[in-house]
């Protein structure tokens, strides 16, 4: 029997000095995005915040126009604290909704808040 | 008088001509002008538009017209349809003190044709007629009942596989007190399912409908609230819960089961292989609802039918037994999926005998 | 009453003290029926009454030893007592039962040789009432559940006003009026008489002309029927077909939530008992229930009501013809109990045929109502900004700026069409703001995917937009879609995306097709693939230059239609 039921959606984080990482798994959708921008904006609020935050994306199987949003939310908040948002490994399904709705180059843009 | 009105069925030629062609003006044009000859116009919807619509699904089975053309033929059915009714308002609405009636298809249907020829004719005899159209859901229904309290529902439903939400909408409308009037094809032949699932009458056609609201339908005992084994106590056995809840995988297994059989089948393009698993989708659903109503010729017409459809495309039928086979060996502990399934394979080889249904057909 | 034979005292006592015998006591009866708690008669085979003890005393206080038993009880206990000497007889087959003198007794004789009989009286009166009020108590409770079950099971108010009219003059009363509050200056008034139709109007009525009913419906506690006057009842009360005079009536609010919802008349004629108390504290328990159900269903209705204009200004539009070209388009939310979600489109018509109809297909991210009402907000910008529609970048940039909020990044992806019709061709301006680029079936079938690429609106400070232009022949449609459909997750594996792939295959097979069955193609073989799963929002909008021989403008009333098939579901193999 093949189990239908999608991966289970799980957030994993790395931290280094200058670099948080969080590895996404499972589906970003209605449903879990809010998990994603809250345990990041945590992350961020707690300590130094680090130059650069890595989303490593190897392990996504879905992403809506929710997850979208909230990647959206992230930058601005990235943004404010004046790290880099890095979008890893991105699969084709993400790579196709950020080339369609024309936003990779703003959320991947150099940090134009904090300490610049 | 009478002399130069041309007869129903010669309309109904003159139609099926029109539509097929996708020549809406055509066939718009010739119904306002029997109209206005004085045709009346229960006539145009029953004797007129319904054949040509049944002739255009015959006809699409029999692989004699591109599904374009059903399409394009349906919609200006129902665009001529629309544009008689529009014409009508300036008209008083037939007799009055005739009650409030809904007509809806089950949740899941998308032909709404038929009840949308229902529910014009019903406005015609004076009738108030709330027309929900295709695809209802259920809960929509139920709180329109809630909002209009009419004096009956007409369910139509096509397609045998939404017997069971067909079932479930038939309980919800007799719980909040509304008689339920059951229609079209899914009911079978002689409305025998509108009876498995307990709805309060079964109309075969628009005038049966009219007759029996005119002679009234009763209210439900709306107190007296039942559940599907109420009415249904073989689902006990939980063959259709499994065989409804585990089609994905039964598809997929008879999918490789058959390539296994006939390697021939690993050499077919996606898409050839999408309509494959399409197919044994479809036996599996009509297995369920077969199971659910506890009926084997639900069954077996679905088989022979589609051994018809397919002979008409020149796509041999053995594919269909072997399907039949392989999901016996799955579902070898379901007694009753067993003999069905066994039924099945039985009316095949008894069809395969018989000629294939010539290209006559009853306009 | 067959176990009653069991409390027959047994016929030979025993002797409580021989010391103490009463000097008239019969040796061959017993020994203390004298004293017997029951009315015990001694009655010899001629009807004479032979012996009577102290109880029969108080039961019959006029009879006396030596009397004819015929003249002195009533013609059932005589007729008991002549059936005696008639056959052979056990103790439980001679027992007779009936009233004397407002008690209702039962009879049972002993024979005691020479044809006497001793007639012993048990007084049932305590005993029969009880039970006549168990049962009428177990009575009203099966009544009360069916009231409440019928009642409760509609949502329309005027629906569970006639029900519960019909029940009350079933139940309760030879007819009822159900009085609901005012609309206005007039009441709704339903009147049900037992056996007969429910009949319901709505009337300027005075209210105050009938004892307590005025203060019922304010909710003030009913007045005692003993001090309602039948005569003084009003004419509008009294239901046709009534017959005879109203002989008793009660009053009773029928209480809500918090407020009255309305007042319940019971009216008995004068040939009838009149209500009793215990019938008055039914009617109550009844009014009651009614109250409760009717409330419910009138909030049910105002909520409705409510949602339905809120939501009225957030439904998709029906589209139609417009300036020589078709439109078409199909919604379905991605909760089916719930009509309104994240998708939406418009068509505004141009001024004249000369001018451009702009035509908005779109996707807010996110679902349900919080979705709908930024789907509303949009609309409504999008119409303020219509005499700029010329310039599809200047109205993304104001809608981007109307949008945009610190708040949240809940985006919107659009397609903007403006269409005109030149000649038989119909021209297309098309400019996509982060939405999936149109489709656009040509005559010979191919399909094409217009390439035109944008920002999302509404989460970023600038957008960017590419517009391309376009020409349908007669014939050719161009389809906007949300991911809703590509994204449907079924098939007849259950797990597999309905895909761009399929999409287009089942686009290029509607040429020549009317827009309104190319979206319905789109939508049924949709749902087809989805079969009962989860989806998101789902919107198509078709934009179609007539091809020729079609009727433009003809179906204006065209719902979304069905299809002719076998008795089977649609496939081609």
């Amino acid at each position: 029997m093949t189990s239908l039921s999608p991966a289970e959606f799980a957030l994993s984080f790395f931290r280094e000095p200058a670099t948080l990482t969080v590895r996404v798994c499972g589906e970003l959708d209605y449903d879990t995005s809010e998990d994603l921008v809250d345990a990041v904006v945590a992350r961020l609020e707690e300590g130094p915040p680090p130059r650069e935050v890595r989303l490593d994306f190897g392990a996504l199987t879905w992403i809506d126009s929710s997850g979208l949003a909230a990647l959206l939310m992230i930058h601005r908040r990235t943004d404010s604290a004046g790290a880099v948002l890095r979008l890893e490994n991105r699969p084709g399904f993400l790579e196709r909704l950020l080339h369609v709705t024309n936003v990779l180059e703003h959320l991947t843009a150099p940090a134009s808040g904090g300490r610049g | 008088m009478t002399v130069a009105r041309p007869s129903a069925a010669g309309l109904a030629d003159r139609l099926w001509q029109a539509v097929v062609q996708g020549d809406e003006r055509s066939a718009a044009g010739l119904l306002h002008d029997a109209l206005a000859d004085g045709t009346d116009e229960e006539t145009l919807l029953l004797e007129v538009i319904a054949p040509v619509q049944e002739k255009v699904g015959v006809e699409w089975a029999a692989d004699r017209i591109t599904v374009a053309q059903e399409h394009a033929a349906t919609a200006i059915n129902e665009r001529v349809v629309a544009s008689l009714a529009h014409r009508r308002p300036g008209r008083p609405t037939g007799a009055p003190g005739r009650g409030r009636v809904t007509v809806s298809c089950v949740d899941g249907e998308w032909h709404a044709f038929p009840a949308r020829l229902v529910a014009e004719v019903l406005t015609l005899h004076g009738w108030r007629v709330d027309f929900l159209g295709a695809q209802t859901p259920t809960p929509h229904l139920v709180a329109h009942l809630h909002h209009t309290g009419p004096d009956a529902v007409l369910l139509s439903g096509s397609i045998p596989t939404h017997l069971p939400t067909a079932h479930a909408a038939i309980t919800a409308c007799q719980a909040v007190g509304v008689p339920v009037l059951a229609g079209g094809r899914a009911f079978g032949p002689d409305g025998r399912y509108a009876r498995t699932l307990r709805a309060d009458r079964w109309a075969a056609d628009a005038r049966g409908a009219v007759s029996a609201l005119d002679a009234g339908l009763g209210r439900p005992d709306a107190s007296a609230t039942r559940q599907q084994l109420d009415d249904l106590p073989h689902l006990a056995d939980q063959e259709y819960t499994m065989v409804a809840q585990s089609r994905a995988q039964l598809v997929k297994q008879t999918l490789v089961d058959l390539e296994n059989r006939f390697p021939a089948l690993r050499s077919y393009s996606d898409f050839q292989r999408e309509r494959t698993a399409e197919d044994i989708a479809h036996i599996v659903d009509f297995l369920a609802t077969a199971l659910y109503v506890d009926d084997a010729e639900l069954f077996t017409s679905f088989l022979t039918w589609t051994a018809d459809i397919l002979g008409a495309r020149h796509v041999p039928a053995h594919s269909l037994v072997a399907s039949l086979d392989l999901l016996s060996g799955q579902l070898r502990d379901f007694p009753r999926a067993g003999k069905l399934l066994h039924e099945g394979v039985a009316a095949l080889g008894e069809h395969s005998d018989r000629p294939v249904p010539g290209p006559d057909s009853h306009v | 009453m067959v176990g009653c034979a069991r409390r027959v005292p047994p016929f030979v006592s025993v002797s409580r003290g021989s010391s103490a015998r009463p000097p008239d006591v019969d040796p061959r009866v017993g020994a203390t029926w004298t004293e017997a708690p029951c009315p015990v008669l001694v009655v010899d085979r001629y009807g004479g009454l032979v012996r009577i003890n102290g109880a029969a005393r108080a039961l019959l206080p006029d009879a006396e030893c030596g009397d004819r038993l015929h003249e002195r009880v009533p013609s059932w206990l005589w007729g008991a007592h002549q059936r005696m000497g008639e056959g052979p007889h056990d103790g439980s087959l001679g027992t007779a039962t009936g009233r004397i003198n407002g008690r209702f007794v039962e009879a049972h004789p002993t024979p005691v040789g020479e044809g006497e009989v001793v007639w012993w009286l048990i007084d049932e009166t305590d005993r029969r009432l009880a039970e006549t009020a168990l049962s009428n108590a177990r009575l009203r409770s099966e009544i009360l559940s069916e009231v409440s079950s019928a009642l409760l099971s509609t949502l329309n108010v005027p629906r569970c006003t006639e029900v519960a009219a019909s029940m009350a003059a079933e139940h309760l009363a030879e007819a009822a009026v159900l009085v609901a509050p005012p609309q206005g200056r007039r009441h709704p008034l339903t009147y049900a008489r037992r056996g007969g139709p429910v009949t319901q109007v709505t009337r300027q009525v005075d209210v105050s002309g009938v004892p307590g009913l005025a203060e019922a419906l304010q909710g003030f506690p009913p007045v005692p029927a003993r001090w309602i006057d039948p005569g003084a009842i009003p004419d509008w009360v009294i239901p046709d077909g009534f017959s005879g005079a109203v002989g008793s009536v009660i009053v009773t609010p029928l209480p809500g939530h918090g407020v009255p919802a309305g007042a319940l008349i019971l009216l008995r004629s004068s040939t009838e008992q009149v209500f009793t108390e215990g019938e008055e504290v039914f009617a109550r328990l009844f009014a009651a229930r009614a109250g409760a159900a009717l409330s419910a269903a009138r909030l049910y209705t105002e909520q409705a009501t409510v949602t339905a204009t809120l939501m009225q200004e957030l439904l998709p539009p029906r589209l139609t013809g417009v300036h020589g070209v078709e439109y078409a388009g199909g919604y379905r939310a991605a909760k089916d109990h719930e009509r309104v979600g994240g998708d939406f489109y418009d068509v505004h018509p141009g001024a004249d045929p000369s001018q451009e109809t702009l035509v908005v297909l779109g996707d807010v991210a996110g679902k349900g109502l919080d979705a709908a009402v930024l789907t509303g907000k949009i609309r409504n910008t999008l119409h303020a900004l219509l005499p700029l529609a010329g310039n599809h970048q200047r109205v993304l940039d104001l809608l981007n700026g109307a949008l945009l909020t610190s708040r949240h990044t809940r985006f919107a992806t659009l397609v903007l069409a403006s269409v005109r019709r030149r000649g038989g061709q119909v021209r297309l301006r098309l400019t996509s703001a982060g939405h999936l680029p149109p489709l656009i079936t040509r005559a010979d079938g191919t399909v094409e995917e217009v390439a035109t690429q944008g920002t999302l609106v509404g989460a970023l400070p600038t957008v960017k937009a590419r517009t391309v232009e376009t020409v349908l022949s007669p014939g050719e449609t161009c389809l906007l879609y949300t991911d809703g459909i590509t994204e449907a997750r079924g098939g007849p594996l259950g797990d597999e995306l309905f895909g761009e792939h399929r999409l287009r295959r089942a686009f290029g097979e509607s040429a020549g097709i009317p827009a309104e069955a190319v979206v319905e193609r789109v939508q049924m073989l949709v749902s087809g693939w989805l079969g009962t799963g989860r989806h998101d929002d789902m919107a198509a909008v078709a934009i179609s230059a007539p091809a020729t021989g079609a009727l433009t403008l003809v179906g204006g009333h065209a719902e979304a239609g069905g299809h002719t098939g076998g008795p089977g579901s649609r496939r081609i193999t």
